[in-house]
């Protein structure tokens, strides 16, 4: 058996079933967590929850101008990677022929030049994100392990999926392998990293916006 | 019979001026991608060198491949390769039979010891002894190993000698291997393909003799000369791939408009053959120019790679039943934790009710 | 379906290296030739080359292994091999900027061999 036809094969069907296991096990075991039900008293004039949980999902969407220059540099920093990120997986044809083999829709693809230029700014912005991570005190205080890794796996799949694409550095077929080893990689590490907050980041935004709006903090 | 002359000697016997044989080496120097300047000093070389000896074996194989390199019958410039051999033994091809045939074999060996060159097309079959593929009463093994041991070199001609090609297929019943997995002490190129393409037999063959060495082979042991570059790179097709047009089936808008082939599982990729180059039935055309993606043949293990019309970027294996699976033990295990904090929860209260009951019990006796 | 796009711009970097090898063997006398078949050539391109260099002096039609056409271009000292192989087809196509390609001249081994052949012959007549 070909390194690429590991990848393809039992590889990516067991990243694949460690993702589908975590994800589940994490989100069920969350939400079907006891809740402690909020004792205070609802304020006068206070919006429903469910009108609350959205204004907090939309008002997070960008910072304050009060909150300083280096919060507005990353949160712009990190819609470049995140919008990114999303263009090459949902509008690179070979990527969509392996959602289609998923899920079975399929829509049509961009060109591969605009990927290609995609995947470049993604990557600038990936490092630009890490720059400013270890060189803020503060960033640096409070980041873990757990948000180089999470760094690292987000960004080798689009370093690997480039040099696959440009045939730099090796065989196409074991610049693919490595491509689809990362995303194995990602895939098994996402339920249990930080990755995981593309689910649980509208649990948290909905509840801090419930909890706001029931105390009328502003946002 | 071998011959003890020169190619130049036998060439003027025959009546070919040497006009031939320069016009050979340079279609040769043009397939090897040579300079063309080297096909005078070829014919050179190769009008003072001895015709090769070659002994052809067949295996487990479907003559194909044999096919392959004879398929011209007119005299061209293309047949001139077999001005440049002594082809001693040929199943296929020559007129004698039995005894008489295993005969010249024999003394083709005895004569030429050393320094025949072994070409082989088919896969060994290694299962119960060897049984499964025999020939004058022995087995394909028995046989390789004997004639292998006196050859100079062995070329495996096509996929099945070369990486075990279809006899190897899932499950392998005749416990087939390729040629480089029995014979490991003396140098084995490997020509794959299935069937390999006619000039890359030829070249090789051709190469050897005029230059008394063997060509620069890559890592699965392929003359790089024809196997360097793969499909892809050097396909017609390949503008569309970039601009990301895809045939999406094989008579839809995409295919008439002769756009990449990707999406209907084309191999080409990871694929390296001459095809897209010196293409097929002598330059007339090649799969992926007639319309069908490329399947891959000249690489190991092409037959067992989960489908021909798959596209590559697909994962091969994503099995349904075990993605199932693994929902189905990810929905229980986040039913036990929420079970298990519930559980806890509960006694955690019931504690704390117990113990503030026995504060009160406390309280009231003094 | 040929895959033929139209011109590439192929034709033009042949003529130039043509005219930098033909100005080189007008120097120093060095031989030089372009292989066309290793060329990724569309048909249209290679339709523009051959106009471009036109037709010379000289025009050859060779029989051995095969036909081949040989022809000086209107440039002298340039020359276009084309060599048939079975079904008509080309096998190999060369440029050579040469004063006279190798494969016109008569090699000693088979002047040699003809003048054999020739005496013999003559020799068998006088014996009949």
């Amino acid at each position: 058996m070909t390194l690429l036809d590991f990848a393809r094969g039992p590889a990516l069907t067991f990243a694949m079933a460690v993702f589908v296991l975590g994800v589940l096990w994490r989100l069920i075991s969350l939400l079907g967590l006891p809740w402690a039900s909020d004792k205070t008293a609802r304020r006068i004039g206070a919006p429903s929850d469910v009108k609350a949980a959205i204004t907090g999902f939309v008002r997070h969407m960008w910072v304050p101008k009060a909150m300083g220059q280096t919060s507005t540099f990353a949160m712009i920093n990190g819609y470049i990677f995140h919008l990114g990120l999303a263009i090459i997986v949902f509008g690179f044809a070979q990527h969509i022929l392996v959602l289609q083999g998923l899920f079975g829709v399929h829509w049509p693809g961009l060109p591969t030049s605009v990927i290609s230029v995609a995947a470049i700014v993604t990557l600038a912005s990936l490092v630009a994100a890490l720059v400013r991570r270890v060189t803020s005190p503060v960033m640096r205080l409070i980041s873990t392990v757990n948000d180089y890794f999470t760094w690292a796996i987000t960004t080798a799949p689009v370093l690997t999926g480039l040099l696959a694409v440009s045939h730099l550095g090796a065989r196409y077929e074991t610049l693919l392998a490595i491509h689809m080893l990362t995303i194995a990689a990602l895939l098994i590490w996402f339920p249990f990293g930080k990755l995981m907050h593309a689910f649980l980041v509208f649990l948290t935004r909905a509840e801090t916006g419930i909890s706001y709006g029931r105390r009328g903090v502003k946002i | 019979m071998s011959e003890t002359g020169t190619i130049g000697e036998a060439l003027i016997a025959q009546g070919i001026s040497r006009r031939s044989l320069l016009k050979y080496t340079g279609y040769l120097a043009s397939i090897l991608a040579l300079p063309p300047m080297a096909s005078r000093a070829m014919a050179d070389a190769l009008a003072s060198a001895k015709r090769q000896s070659v002994i052809w074996l067949s295996f487990q194989e479907c003559t194909g491949c044999t096919e392959s390199l004879t398929r011209s019958f007119n005299p061209t410039i293309e047949d001139m390769i077999f001005n440049l051999i002594s082809l001693d033994y040929q199943e296929t091809l020559m007129a004698s039979a039995g005894t008489a045939a295993e005969g010249a074999m024999q003394a083709a060996r005895t004569a030429n010891k050393g320094k025949y060159v072994l070409v082989v097309d088919g896969s060994v079959s290694t299962g119960a002894g060897g049984v499964y593929s025999t020939n004058a009463g022995k087995s394909n093994l028995e046989t390789l190993k004997e004639v292998a041991a006196d050859a100079m070199a062995v070329l495996s001609v096509g996929t099945c000698a070369a990486f075990g090609g279809i006899p190897m297929a899932k499950p392998n019943p005749t416990g087939a291997v390729p040629v480089s997995e029995i014979i490991t002490d003396k140098p084995v190129i490997n020509i794959s393909g299935c069937p390999p393409i006619p000039e890359a037999i030829a070249g090789t063959v051709a190469y050897i003799i005029t230059f008394g060495k063997l060509p620069d082979l890559d890592h699965l042991n392929r003359p790089k000369a024809f196997f360097g570059d793969s499909i892809h790179d050097r396909c017609y097709r390949r503008p569309f791939y970039d601009k990301g047009q895809f045939a999406k089936s094989f008579d839809d808008e995409g295919a008439r408009n002769g756009w990449c082939l990707y999406e209907v599982g084309c191999k080409g990729p990871v694929t390296y053959n001459a095809c897209a180059t010196l293409k097929w039935n002598g330059g007339v055309s090649f799969p992926i120019q007639s319309g069908h993606g490329c399947l891959g043949c000249s690489e190991p293990g092409f037959w067992d790679r989960g489908g021909f019309y798959k596209p590559l970027s697909a994962a091969v294996m994503g099995n349904r039943e075990i993605i199932g699976g693994a929902a189905v033990a990810g929905v229980a295990a986040g039913a036990a934790s929420v079970a298990l904090a519930r559980k806890r929860r509960a006694a955690a209260l019931a504690a704390q009710a117990a113990a503030s009951a026995a504060v009160v019990t406390q309280e009231k006796t003094p | 379906m040929n895959g033929d796009v139209g011109r590439t711009g192929m034709a033009q970097s042949i003529l130039r290296e043509i005219s930098l090898a033909l100005s080189v063997l007008a120097a120093t006398g060095t031989r030089d030739a372009i292989d066309l078949r290793s060329l990724p050539l569309t048909l249209a391109d290679r339709e523009e080359l051959e106009a471009a260099l036109g037709r010379g002096d000289v025009g050859v039609v060779l029989e051995a292994a095969g036909k081949s056409e040989i022809w000086e271009t209107r440039f002298t000292g340039v020359w276009w091999l084309r060599h048939f192989g079975g079904d008509g087809r080309v096998a190999a196509e060369v440029i050579e900027v040469t004063p006279v390609p190798d494969i016109l001249s008569a090699h000693p081994e088979d002047i040699s061999a003809a003048a054999t052949r020739m005496a013999a012959e003559l020799e068998e007549r006088e014996h009949v």
